[in-house]
């Protein structure tokens, strides 16, 4: 051996130390939320920090409960559940259930804005079937700072007739939740504020593996990124059955197969995945986005070198978490059920009308601030907090036809319903998006056509949302509202100052509100300390069961008490004592 | 002719030296605050003071709450050698009632603070230095009877591991007191943002 070659050996030889050492501390596990379930729900959001990059400064974070992101709720279809949302982060924010259809006021949307030190409790009867749903911030023009900071969870709804089914449940097991997102981190390692990060995220993780059993295992996969699509697929371009969608479990699993096998995950959108691991432990495999194959307009096919847009995984592929196959466990799961659930979809020849939603591009608007050269926009402007742009009679079933003319493709996300997709450009839908739906990436030029059925919800006064979620668009404004209106309801017209008793007065733990009309009730009540910061807000309240008051300290309060009929406000003070 | 090079000289002397100053070293005047020992603290009463460390922070913020210790250190060093520490609150007391004067008296005490914990009730003084987040952190330096900012942002890189952290002010005030100019005169800060009421 001469010297030369004894050198490039050494060398070598270092160069595999090296890399076999990275390797061994380059993943970190991925991390699993903590579940909360019941039918009460405490979840404070705060400003706080986490160790996410493994050395250096911590990254400063929004979380619930917790360091970053929140738990994951689970519920069950039928019941009531009640949120107390308290906001302890140093600006105003929302949550909004994403995919839940729940009455427009506990939607969490830009109107239901929670300032800081306030708890909001909603509540609501679960109607949406068994599903993997999510929750994030929904504040205009803060929606893309919120989410980066890491503010969000999964929701997992049950019902029967997915308990019945012979599928893996065993959270953080066989059944694993992986939110996927991407960040950038600055050299301190905080988060820029940039629409596509340079690192891939898994749960929050950074470079994740996991460990998974030798069997069936269920996946629900949600984008939770600002913009990014991922084009799903395994390493070893394995098939995987698509189990679910958005709005929940499909009819019957769909073999995702060939030489290729892959999903396309645009932001908020959902899929429930069963994967087969049977007799592979010891074996190892990568989720990877493959997004080389993607074109340049669509989002994560970009490729821009530098500026607002430019990240280093643009228009690649790349591993999102390693997935390490380890003993089977008892009663695994070992084959796919042949059928899933009977899913009644609405019919269009039952659709009274065909809405025609446009996405554009709109040169020149400076009213707001741009990130790029335009603003993207629906229905020819720009969201208008105080315009609503539709009024849907209540129980209408109706086909939206979005007609695009923007030159990139936006995943277009109703609040509300779950729709059914019909067509894209006059061709049937493809098999895999023929599931529940709350998001559908429409691509430039195209018109893609759904049907949705209107119904159990009418508010003529708070509005649901309809956007783009990628976050920079629809804080720039690609966003619209309608309300859902009951036109059997009768709004009394009236000046006429409505006569409500406070009792007791002082009060301790609970607040009694009772209206001499017996017709009449509270659509929303909010309590203010007497420096006028707001302490509750409690959207439609069992008035006659007594506000909740124990979170209140000594004090004066103002309570304003918004009558359901007449939108009339009707304002008290009070003492806790 | 002459008067129009004299302008163009003039005017290149102000951007080049006038323009420095105002970015790099600006200048602050002095303050009064209320201390959490219910007295007021200006930056006067210190007639030895070479300089001051003003670091903003509150008492709600988990990110500025890991830094108690490294504040008591700072000053316990640096007062001695005549630079001594003021932390600022100017968080909106409405907004945040965590930051109210009471509980800041109260944080100052458990946590033994051997430093001023100047409430800035009005914000005029956040306003003045312009500052982001809590922490953020400012020298300020005498020079010429004024006092001129030497180095803002971070306190250091490792908010939750102090043994780790490279301190950005100790390092800034080693320099301004060794007579040198100060190395890396701006971080970025970060924490929890500081809203100011119009």
């Amino acid at each position: 051996m001469n010297k030369n070659m004894r050198n490039s050996l050494l060398i070598l030889g270092l160069i595999i130390l090296i890399n076999w050492n990275a390797s061994a501390q380059s993943y970190n596990t991925l991390w699993i939320p903590d579940t909360l379930t019941g039918t009460n729900f405490n979840l404070t959001i705060k400003d706080t920090f986490a160790q996410i990059v493994n050395t250096g400064n911590q990254s400063i974070t929004g979380g619930i409960n917790g360091k970053f992101w929140g738990p994951t709720l689970i519920i069950n279809k039928g019941d009531v559940v009640n949120m107390h949302v308290q906001n302890d982060l140093n600006d105003s924010t929302t949550i909004h259930w994403h995919g839940m259809h729940l009455p427009a006021v506990m939607d969490g949307g830009p109107h239901q804005i929670i300032p800081p030190g306030t708890l909001w409790q909603p509540y609501w009867e679960v109607k949406n079937q068994a599903s993997t749903l999510w929750y994030h911030p929904h504040m205009h023009e803060m929606s893309q700072e919120q989410i980066t900071k890491g503010i969000g969870g999964f929701i997992i709804v049950r019902d029967a007739a997915e308990a019945a089914l012979d599928l893996p449940r065993k959270y953080g097991v066989d059944d694993i939740p992986i939110a996927i997102s991407d960040r950038d981190f600055n050299v301190q390692n905080q988060f820029s504020i940039v629409p596509y990060g340079d690192s891939i995220m898994a749960n929050m993780t950074l470079r994740a593996q996991y460990s998974v059993p030798a069997q069936y295992v269920r996946l629900r996969l949600l984008n939770a990124a600002i913009e990014t699509s991922y084009n799903l697929g395994f390493s070893d371009n394995r098939s995987f059955y698509i189990i679910g969608t958005d709005g929940g479990l499909l009819d019957a699993p769909l073999l995702i197969n060939g030489a290729t096998p892959r999903f396309l995950l645009s932001a908020g959108e959902r899929v429930e995945i069963l994967v087969n691991f049977s007799g592979q432990s010891g074996s190892s495999v990568f989720l990877k986005a493959f997004n080389q194959s993607l074109g340049n307009f669509i989002p994560g096919g970009e490729s821009f070198p530098n500026g607002p847009f430019a990240s280093f995984l643009g228009h690649t592929n790349y591993n999102i978490v390693k997935l390490n196959v380890t003993n089977a466990t008892a009663n695994p799961i070992t084959s796919v059920p042949i059928s899933l659930v009977t899913n009644t979809y609405p019919l269009e020849q039952d659709a009274a009308l065909t809405r025609i939603i446009t996405l554009s591009d709109s040169a020149g608007v400076t009213s707001v601030p741009i990130l790029g050269p335009n603003a993207f926009i629906l229905g020819h402007q720009l969201f208008d907090i105080n315009t609503i742009n539709h009024s849907i009679p209540l129980n209408q079933t109706e086909v939206w036809e979005l007609k695009s003319t923007s030159v990139f493709a936006h995943p277009f996300h109703i609040h509300d319903v779950e729709f059914k997709l019909l067509t894209i450009n006059g061709v049937t839908a493809p098999t895999y998006q023929q599931g529940w739906k709350d998001v559908v990436l429409v691509e430039g030029g195209k018109t893609v056509r759904f049907i949705a059925k209107f119904d159990d919800f009418a508010d003529a006064t708070h509005p649901f949302m309809y956007h783009c979620h990628i976050a920079l668009h629809e804080d720039e404004g690609m966003m619209g509202q309608f309300v859902v209106t009951d036109i059997n309801s009768v709004n009394e017209i009236s000046k006429e100052e409505i006569p409500i008793t406070l009792f007791p007065n002082p009060a301790h733990d609970k607040l009694f509100i009772a209206f001499k009309n017996q017709a009449q009730s509270a659509y929303y009540v909010s309590i203010k300390d007497f420096l006028g910061r707001t302490k509750l807000m409690l959207p439609q309240p069992y008035v006659k069961d007594g506000i909740d008051i124990s979170s209140l300290s000594k004090g004066v309060y103002t309570i304003s008490i918004t009558e359901k009929g007449s939108k009339q406000v009707i304002t008290k003070k009070f003492i806790v004592n | 002719m002459k008067t129009t090079l004299a302008i163009g000289v003039c005017i290149l002397f102000i951007f080049v030296f006038g323009s420095f100053n105002l970015t790099l070293e600006k200048r602050v005047d002095n303050f009064t605050l209320l201390n959490v020992n219910g007295k007021n603290v200006s930056t006067q009463d210190y007639k030895d003071a070479k300089g001051f460390i003003v670091i903003f922070t509150c008492n709600h913020c988990p990110f500025a709450k890991l830094y108690t210790n490294r504040f008591n250190e700072l000053n316990t060093k640096y007062s001695n050698l005549n630079v001594p520490l003021l932390a600022i609150n100017s968080m909106d007391t409405l907004m945040y009632e965590e930051e109210t004067f009471e509980l800041m008296q109260k944080k100052a005490t458990k946590e033994k603070f051997n430093f001023p914990y100047l409430q800035d009730v009005t914000q005029a003084v956040g306003k003045l230095f312009k500052a982001q987040h809590t922490p953020m952190a400012f020298v300020i330096w005498k020079e010429n009877n004024e006092w001129l900012i030497k180095y803002k942002g971070a306190i250091d890189d490792n908010g939750a591991h102090p043994k780790l952290a490279n301190s950005y002010i100790s390092k800034a005030v080693d320099e301004l007191l060794n007579g040198q100019p100060v190395s890396n005169s701006e971080t970025e800060s970060f924490g929890c943002a500081i809203f100011y009421r119009n």
